[in-house]
């Protein structure tokens, strides 16, 4: 009788048990110490002022897009589009800035605001037109990826002094390192202390209940794309300003190291668990990698199956931490 | 019932959808006298596409034909699919530019079967006839890059190269070119090989963790001038000074940077002209004229002397 | 009856962890004979079934077939030896054809391909046995639930069961279908088929039965002819003084205000023209069969779904339809049928789960408070009794009992005045049941209204001070605290005409 199986209480976890969730729980934190290890034995290169700065610029970009991805796979959805919705957000603003002669900074704000616009066209879309959250970030993706192309013609634009300012350095230190702290404190603080933050946690984890308790789903899930075309257009920015140029084909594919990012930090596909911090690790992981690999001059063949192995751990280990949950 | 509503809401949609876009397309209205000639392209992400195309379209424009551009968006199945479009009465010729060479082999044989003519132009075709082929010499090329890079920093030093994305015909002809080139000068050493993609951001991140484990670097060969300038980005102030960097492909920011000297040289492919051949070639075919099985547009190496005739 | 029964269970009993839920059972099942399980939820019958199809093996007892002991691993091996069970969620493929359903497994070819002259005329052969004429080429989705039972029951005498196992198999039908199902099971009995027959429904055992075994608590506690009549049926299944068990006043003292009033509510194929009070310190019981409208009811009352026509109002103020904030605003709570498919986030904290109501409530300029949320949940857990390490630990790791007061917990923090409890005991242990029916009590003292909707009937007479009853979407009756007996809650409950308004 179902009613009568009642689950025996909770007991201490024997050792073996903590083990395993320690490791899948800092996993990614684990991974990227020995990474780092390897490396500084591998190459004198590696751990030196210059390069630890280059990776943090090197992962800017990845980075912010992926917070964006975070809260929609926390929220228990998914987006696809966040790199072409960078690229179009940089083309827009590049757009303003060279052909319709806006100032710098208003141009820069109207690819904010792009990417804005264009998370919350997902979010409606997923949240009230009931699409699934894959297959309208997947239009998405197209659509954006278009429109940059239909707004460059195939060229690249080049960018106003405020993006490029992005892409500069303030005294020793590079700006996109410092629009990644500030992008991680206001992503980490949004979702661990505002309502529409930790509502996402609920949503993610069982949107029926989130939704009997009272909580606005839709708006939630309507936010929360909002915040991730938000945090693509900051991404794409950044790309910009390095490049000091929008680019046509910026940031094809990023959407993917982005969603790896944030599995490898540890959040889970089914929704309901991620941190902002385990994002970060999960693309140091992606860049150190790259890194590494460029240090030690690996063959760009070799390089492909090297990461798409980590991912697959990533994801294992994903499987591994729901299995000591509910096991 | 609601699901069938929204199965005509779909189907609406689709329709005003598919409506839009050909009128988008359709900007000259075909002229029955006018013969008709598809270009079948890889991409148009791509600047020297863009030229391509304008050079193919000024062509067109001028010799009076009708010239219908498809993008195949870098998808061998894509460009299949709009080749089996193109694969009717209307078209009199298709000019193709493929994504894979030998993928398209298929699709040019069905329009061989329908004695459309066709004509490819960068990368060749394999598997089936094309009434010409017209491409730079990539081979050329890269030879013609690691003299202009090797007259740069005066035949001695190390230098890194930025390879294309893996496995393509243009990355596997420029590098072979490249290292035939550079063979000739033994005080230079190649001390690092990379792939960028073609790609300018992804140049950018490779060069700055090359330079890290290469300090010492004086030259940097791009197969392309994307990854040429996301290079120039990753030296900073030290391009055209401490580095000289090669590109490949004579886009408008490439013949840009070298103007400002950042870039030493580009090999000009003069997309145009590739464009412009492939047009004439494709309506001598459907005149029934004699065309020549291969053409080669000449690759020019563009450098501070020459670049003034090169810069729009 | 002295020939050999089809199937035996001897002395079996079963117990999950600490818990055990058959104790020292034996069942006969004799070929042309109707055993009926009888007892309330939680006294074993399901998990009496689940041995049989061999779903779950027993821990001690043996199992016979024809006299033989035989090990059932799993289902496969029962249904080998010829038992089959008829599950109340049906185990048929809504998108195939009906012949392929009833051959499935067993589809006929020629040369690798689909023999489909052969597939339709052996279906058609199984479907006349029963006398069930429906196109074979039909989708199963595209018939009513009945017929889909039927097409069930073909499929398994197709495969030759001699021993068929019909779980609550008129839950979900109407009083035609019933009939319909009970000519079958005739049909059947003469044909030497033993079957094995659960109902809530008292009046059809005398129909179709012939021994009742009464189950309470996991143990045999009478097998009886089924012509007994239904008062004695329910004595011996509830077995004890109901008046220990629920903890409930005489009502309340006072007349209170009212809280809540539901107005000619309405719902296209769920419910129809409710209308009801309900007032301060009151416990309303609503009873009725399942698939009467008591979940729909209460989940539109409580705006998780939307409604035709009607209205709810809540201390004088209107809820806008199918809007679950507003509603909570206004001091509704939920406590819904399934807690862990729809009240609980089971990977969050104990603490995360009980804020949620108050998240946005209790949040300054959007931020979250999070040391008075701390504050306020290590308190209602105190007083809940709700048993844990932390309040940090996932809600998930909880008892269901201590998962249930989780929920409740949640609309204590928010000052719910008007609870609508779903089953509010479902899988829940005798000990925590008594906590939860003394929480109902603190909150109707407290000038709390509760409307509880709940199968177990025991707990609807001994806990309401008013009980509706439902009957095919509609209010059959409403009876005071005093009227409601089991046979007067039965009878209204399965009469086939509605009655009057109350």
């Amino acid at each position: 009788m179902t009613s009568t199986l009642e689950q025996a209480p909770p007991t201490t976890p024997d050792r073996r048990t903590r083990v395993a969730r320690f490791l899948a729980d800092n996993g990614a934190l684990v991974g990227l110490v020995v990474l780092c290890v390897a490396l500084f034995i591998a190459t004198p290169d590696f751990l030196t002022g210059r390069n630890l700065l280059n990776i943090g610029i090197q992962v800017s970009t990845v980075a912010v897009l992926a917070f964006g991805v975070t809260f929609v796979i926390v929220a228990g959805g998914i987006d696809l589009s966040v790199g072409s919705v960078a690229a179009l957000s940089s083309m827009v603003s590049g757009w303003f800035f060279a052909s319709a002669g806006l100032p710098g900074w208003l141009a820069l704000l109207a690819g904010l605001l792009t990417g804005l616009l264009t998370g919350v066209v997902n979010g409606l879309a997923s949240a009230y037109g009931r699409l699934p959250s894959f297959i309208a970030t997947l239009a998405m993706l197209s659509v954006a990826r278009g429109l940059t192309l239909v707004i460059s013609d195939g060229r690249p634009i080049p960018t106003s002094p405020q993006v490029s300012f992005l892409g500069s350095d303030v005294g020793p230190v590079p700006v996109p390192v410092i629009v990644l702290v500030l992008a991680a404190l206001v992503a980490s603080f949004v979702l661990n202390r505002t309502v529409v933050g930790r509502s996402m946690y609920a949503v993610g984890g069982n949107p029926e209940a989130a939704r009997l308790s009272g909580l606005p789903v839709q708006r939630i899930l309507v936010t929360v794309f909002a915040l991730s075309g938000l945090f693509a257009a900051l991404a794409g920015l950044l790309l910009a300003g390095r490049l000091d140029s929008a680019q046509p084909q910026a940031a094809v594919g990023y959407e993917l190291d982005a969603i790896a990012a944030v599995v490898i930090g540890g959040a889970s596909l089914a929704g309901g668990v991620g941190r902002i911090s385990g994002t970060v690790i999960g693309a140091l992981v992606l860049v150190v990698i790259r890194n590494g690999l460029n240090l030690l001059n690996v063959t760009s063949f070799w390089q492909q199956v090297v990461i798409g192995l980590v991912i697959a751990i990533a994801v294992g280990f994903d499987v591994l931490r729901r299995r000591t949950r509910t096991g | 019932m609601t699901s069938l509503r929204s199965t005509a809401t779909i189907a609406t949609m689709t329709a005003l959808v598919l409506a839009a876009t050909a009128g988008c397309n359709r900007e000259s209205s075909a002229d029955a006298s006018q013969p008709t000639v598809v270009l079948s392209l890889s991409t148009l992400n791509n600047p020297f596409f863009v030229e391509l195309r304008d050079g193919a379209q000024a062509e067109a424009d001028a010799k009076g034909a009708d010239l219908q551009v498809v993008d195949a968006q870098n998808d061998s199945a894509t460009q299949a699919n709009q080749l089996q479009t193109a694969d009717s009465a209307s078209t009199d010729a298709v000019i193709v530019n493929p994504v894979d060479s030998d993928a398209v082999g298929a699709s040019v044989t069905a329009l061989n079967g329908s004695s459309i003519p066709v004509v490819a132009v960068d990368r060749t075709v394999t598997g089936a006839d094309v009434a010409s082929f017209i491409a730079s010499d990539n081979v050329a090329g890269g030879k013609q890059a690691a003299d202009a890079l090797a007259a740069a920093i005066g035949g001695q030093g190390q230098v890194i190269v930025l390879q294309g994305v893996a496995g393509t015909s243009a990355s596997r002809d420029r590098g072979q070119g490249f290292a035939e080139g550079i063979a000739a000068y033994p005080g230079i050493t190649v001390v690092a090989q990379q792939t960028a993609a073609f790609d300018r951001a992804t140049a950018l991140d490779v060069t700055t963790n090359l330079l890290q484990a290469n300090p010492g670097v004086v030259g940097v060969f791009a197969e392309n001038d994307e990854m040429a300038l996301g290079a120039v980005q990753a030296l900073g102030d030290r391009a055209g000074t401490d580095v000289q960097v090669a590109g490949f492909d004579g886009t408008t920011d490439g013949i840009a940077a070298v103007q400002a000297g950042t870039m030493v040289a580009t090999i000009a492919q003069q997309p145009g002209d590739l464009g412009k051949l492939a047009v004439d070639a494709a309506l001598a075919a459907i005149a029934g004229d004699e065309v020549e099985a291969t053409q080669s547009v000449e690759v020019v190496t563009v450098t501070k002397d020459n670049v003034a005739d090169f810069a729009q | 009856m002295t020939q050999q029964p089809l199937l035996t269970l001897e002395r079996v009993s079963k117990s999950f962890g600490p818990v055990t839920v058959v104790s020292d059972v034996t069942v006969h099942v004799h070929a042309g004979a109707v055993q009926v399980l009888l007892g309330e939820n939680g006294a074993g019958k399901s998990t009496l079934i689940k041995m049989m199809a061999g779903v779950h093996q027993p821990d001690g007892g043996r199992v016979l077939v024809d006299g033989r002991p035989v090990q059932l691993p799993n289902v496969h091996a029962a249904e080998q030896l010829g038992i089959a069970t008829i599950h109340q969620e049906l185990n048929l493929v809504g998108s195939l054809s009906v012949a392929e359903n009833v051959m499935m497994g067993r589809i006929p070819t020629r040369f690798g391909l689909v023999d489909r002259r052969e597939l339709r005329a052996r279906a058609r052969a199984a479907l006349d046995l029963i006398g069930l004429d429906v196109d074979v080429d039909a989708r199963v989705g595209d018939l009513g639930i009945a017929r889909q039972q039927l097409v069930e029951i073909a499929k398994a005498l197709s495969v030759d069961a001699r021993i068929l196992v019909l779980d609550e198999p008129t839950a979900a039908l109407t009083r035609r279908e019933t009939e319909n199902l009970f000519r079958v099971v005739a049909q059947l009995r003469a044909r030497g088929v033993g079957m094995v027959f659960i109902s809530h429904h008292l009046d059809e055992i005398a129909e179709i039965g012939d021994t009742v075994l009464v189950l309470r608590d996991g143990h045999a506690v009478a097998e009886v002819p089924a012509s007994t009549p239904e008062d004695e049926l329910v004595r011996l299944m509830v077995g004890r003084s109901i008046d220990e068990q629920y903890p409930r006043g005489t009502g309340p003292v006072a007349e209170g205000t009212e809280v809540l009033a539901v107005d000619g509510l309405s719902s296209a194929g769920s419910f129809s023209d409710i209308s009801f009070r309900v007032r301060q310190g009151e416990v309303l019981g609503i009873a009725g069969l399942v698939g009467a409208g008591r979940t729909e009811l209460l989940r539109a009352i409580a705006g998780a779904d939307r409604y035709d026509a009607g209205t709810v109002t809540v201390r004088g103020r209107r809820l806008r339809p199918g809007d679950v904030g507003a509603a909570v605003a206004a001091g509704v709570g939920h406590v819904p049928e399934d807690r862990k498919a729809q009240g609980l986030v089971l990977d969050a904290s104990v603490n995360d789960n009980l804020g949620y109501a108050t998240l946005a409530s209790t949040a300054r300029m959007g931020l979250v408070d999070f040391a008075g949320q701390r504050r306020r949940a290590e308190q209602v857990a105190g007083t809940l009794r709700i048993r844990m390490h932390d309040i940090d630990q996932p809600v998930r790791s909880l008892s269901g009992g201590n998962q249930q007061k989780a929920v409740f917990g949640r609309w204590v923090i928010a000052g719910s005045t008007v609870l609508l409890l779903d089953e509010p005991t479902r899988g829940v242990d005798v000990g925590a049941k008594v906590e939860i029916y003394e929480l109902i009590n603190a909150i109707t003292a407290g000038g709390g209204a509760i409307v509880m909707v709940s199968s177990e009937l025991p707990e609807v007479l001994g806990m309401s001070d008013r009980v509706l009853v439902m009957r095919d979407g509609r209010i059959a009756g409403e009876l005071s605290a005093a009227e409601a007996t089991q046979d007067a809650v039965m009878t209204l409950a399965t009469r086939d005409v509605a009655p009057a308004q109350p």
